[in-house]
């Protein structure tokens, strides 16, 4: 049954791999290259392993070694060394705008990578998107039985729908969150205004449980600790197949992706740059869509979507309308400052 | 002969631990200083903004508040396990012994489940008619207090045995004999030659809980902030390894300084006793 689809998966990955062997790129003429894939470990980075790599290996010939899990110190400490460990590395929004400011990263080559498969929102000089997902309004399905909350305004009414609430413990996604409760919009949300949001947060701080990993803001609502608050879409998913009696609105739902990036000094550069090319395959991302939940870059991967997971993805057109992009360079420039203050507010 | 054969064994030791430890953190420490520029900055940004010094002080309230609760809570344990029957000995080491065997992160999750809003806590409480609301007992004050007890309870009950069981029974019997009375005997005559498991156990506790970063972490609550977890920030968030290592030296400092004191009191001598 699998080995079926991955057949199927790999005479459609090898049709769209047509025009690279127009560029001069035979198969297995990377034979003998072993490039290093790091990700974050667990489910996510097994879907990848199978959706990425295993079809590069059997275009090109080359091994990829898994490793992991991402981490933002070793990241650094490798590319300073100048030969990093890590040829292709998994990594957040967040840290992509960091890592390019500070020169760790590789310049990514479209003469090797089909940009243009990959929605221009997603696409990034040194970096190429290969999954989106979002912050989204979280509640319990139980806990309302006159109607769930479906704006980031209801989770600040503590009126309509009471109960323990819960944030990241995070100044990030807290603070859009608390200016779009206050009625600013989209659009007009960077710079944040921080007195604002912090002042929108104290209504809700005596009520508010932080969560600091993402399996705990799942187990808080498995565990009914609390009955609404932000949590990813993908947390939703994964604890509602567990029987979570848990659904989520994607009112203004905050989206960040995670890009696919080479660390300055790869001695696999163009090893990787093909690596990554792989992913922007649609076949490939429809593949890891339906194995995680996560949603594709590559827009024509919705295609092939089980039509039970395709309820649960930002970037179909619905939601992706619904949703906005987090600025993630007004992040790289204050996280330090903002985190810092998020600290002093949790004390006060 | 026999003490050089030995001084040459504790060489593979001393290797691992200078290679293994001082060498990073040696390295982390120095960072304080030289990152991103050689200067004092990191320490002035310490010193300027309050909510560095904050955690600091709420860490060490927090490790103040934690050690006197767990030596309270040990000394009757460690008395009835140095004086009970042997039968009654085996079974309380046991029971001390198999939590301490397990795994922090089990021991913290384990707490949470007995304590969170439908917990088991809470199920009693509620189906007694005690209250009528769960309880608040996770994610503050209560809750942190609860992870760190239960998980250093051991670390004072086991040096405070060892100095009980060396008690002779009959000091107590000659401060009767002499005129004391059971508590003039006990203040007089017992406690003071506890001390030393006392002070062991009492620092240690005190010390481990200043590096606390998972307890807090995840039974803790918004105000419960710890130095740890702001070092583990400045290192896994922003590489800032300046801050992260004046924040690391504050915590040796802090550390430095109670063992100094402990010294100068009681004297580290009668604790390896």
């Amino acid at each position: 049954m699998t080995k079926t689809t991955r057949r199927i998966v790999l005479a459609g990955a090898a049709a769209t791999a047509l025009p690279l062997s127009a560029r001069g790129q035979g198969a297995n003429d990377l034979k003998g290259t072993t490039v290093v894939f790091t990700s974050w470990g667990g489910a996510y980075q097994e879907a990848e392993k199978v959706s990425y790599c295993e079809p590069f290996e059997k275009a090109t010939g080359a091994k990829v070694v898994q490793d992991g899990p991402m981490n933002v110190a070793k990241f650094r400490a490798m590319a300073a060394s100048g030969t990093p460990d890590w040829d292709v590395v998994d990594v957040t929004g967040g840290f992509l705008e960091v890592a390019i400011k500070d020169g760790l990263l590789e310049k990514i080559d479209p003469k090797l990578v089909h940009l243009d498969r990959i929605d221009p929102r997603f696409v990034s000089d040194y970096g190429v998107g290969c999954i989106v997902w979002s912050y989204n309004l979280g509640f319990s399905t139980t806990a309302f039985p006159n109607g769930a909350p479906k704006t980031w305004a209801d989770l600040f009414d503590l009126k309509k729908f009471p109960g323990k609430r819960t944030l990241l413990d995070q100044p990030v996604a807290s603070l859009e969150v608390a200016l779009l409760a206050d009625g600013v919009t989209p659009d007009k949300l960077y710079p944040l205004d921080v007195d604002r949001a912090f002042k929108k947060l104290d209504t809700i701080k005596s009520q508010t449980v932080f969560w600091t990993t993402n399996s705990q803001s799942q187990q808080l609502f498995v565990d009914r600790e609390v009955v609404a608050g932000i949590i990813l879409n993908g947390r939703v998913y994964d604890a509602a197949q567990k029987g979570a009696k848990i659904d989520l609105s994607w009112e203004q739902n905050i989206q960040a992706v995670d890009y696919l990036v080479v660390p300055k000094g790869s001695r696999n550069r163009n090893a990787a740059m093909r690596l990554i090319d792989t992913m922007t395959v649609a076949e490939n991302q429809t593949r890891v869509a339906n194995m995680i939940a996560y949603s594709p870059t590559n827009l024509a991967a919705l295609k092939g979507i089980d039509p039970k997971i395709e309820p649960w993805l930002c970037t179909t057109p619905e939601n992706l309308k619904r949703g906005f992009v987090m600025s993630q360079t007004y992040w790289r420039d204050d996280l330090a400052k903002l985190t810092e203050r998020w600290t002093a507010w949790k004390l006060a | 002969m026999e003490a050089r054969v030995t001084a040459w064994l504790v060489l593979p030791a001393v290797l691992l631990l200078a290679v293994a430890f001082l060498g990073p953190v040696g390295w982390l420490l120095a960072r304080a200083f030289t990152y991103p520029e050689p200067g004092l900055q990191n320490f002035a940004a310490l010193w300027e903004r309050p909510v560095y010094l904050k955690v600091v002080g709420n860490t060490l309230l927090i490790s103040a508040i934690v050690t006197p609760i767990v030596v309270l809570l040990a000394f009757p344990v460690a008395h009835l396990m140095a004086h009970g029957s042997a039968r009654l000995r085996r079974w309380l080491i046991f029971l001390v012994l198999v939590p301490f065997w397990t795994s922090l992160l089990v021991r913290a999750f384990a707490t949470a489940i007995l304590l969170q809003r439908h917990g088991l806590v809470n199920s009693l409480l509620l189906s007694l008619g005690v209250v009528e609301e769960p309880l608040p007992l996770l994610y503050n004050f209560g809750g942190l207090l609860a992870g760190c007890v239960q998980v250093l309870l051991p670390f004072v009950i086991f040096p405070l045995y060892s100095s009980m069981a060396r008690i002779d029974p009959a000091y107590m019997k000659a401060a009767a004999t002499l005129g004391a009375n059971p508590v003039r005997a006990f203040v007089r005559v017992y406690l003071p030659l506890t001390l030393p498991g006392l002070m062991t156990g009492g620092i240690l506790v005190f010390i481990s809980t200043l590096g606390y970063y998972i307890i807090p972490a995840l039974l803790g609550g918004p105000r419960q902030q710890m130095i740890s977890q702001m070092i583990q920030d400045q290192i896994a968030a922003f590489g800032n390894w300046g801050i992260a290592g004046a924040l690391s030296l504050v915590l040796l400092a802090v550390t430095g300084v109670l063992l100094l004191l402990l010294q100068l009191t009681v004297g580290l001598k009668e604790i390896a006793r």
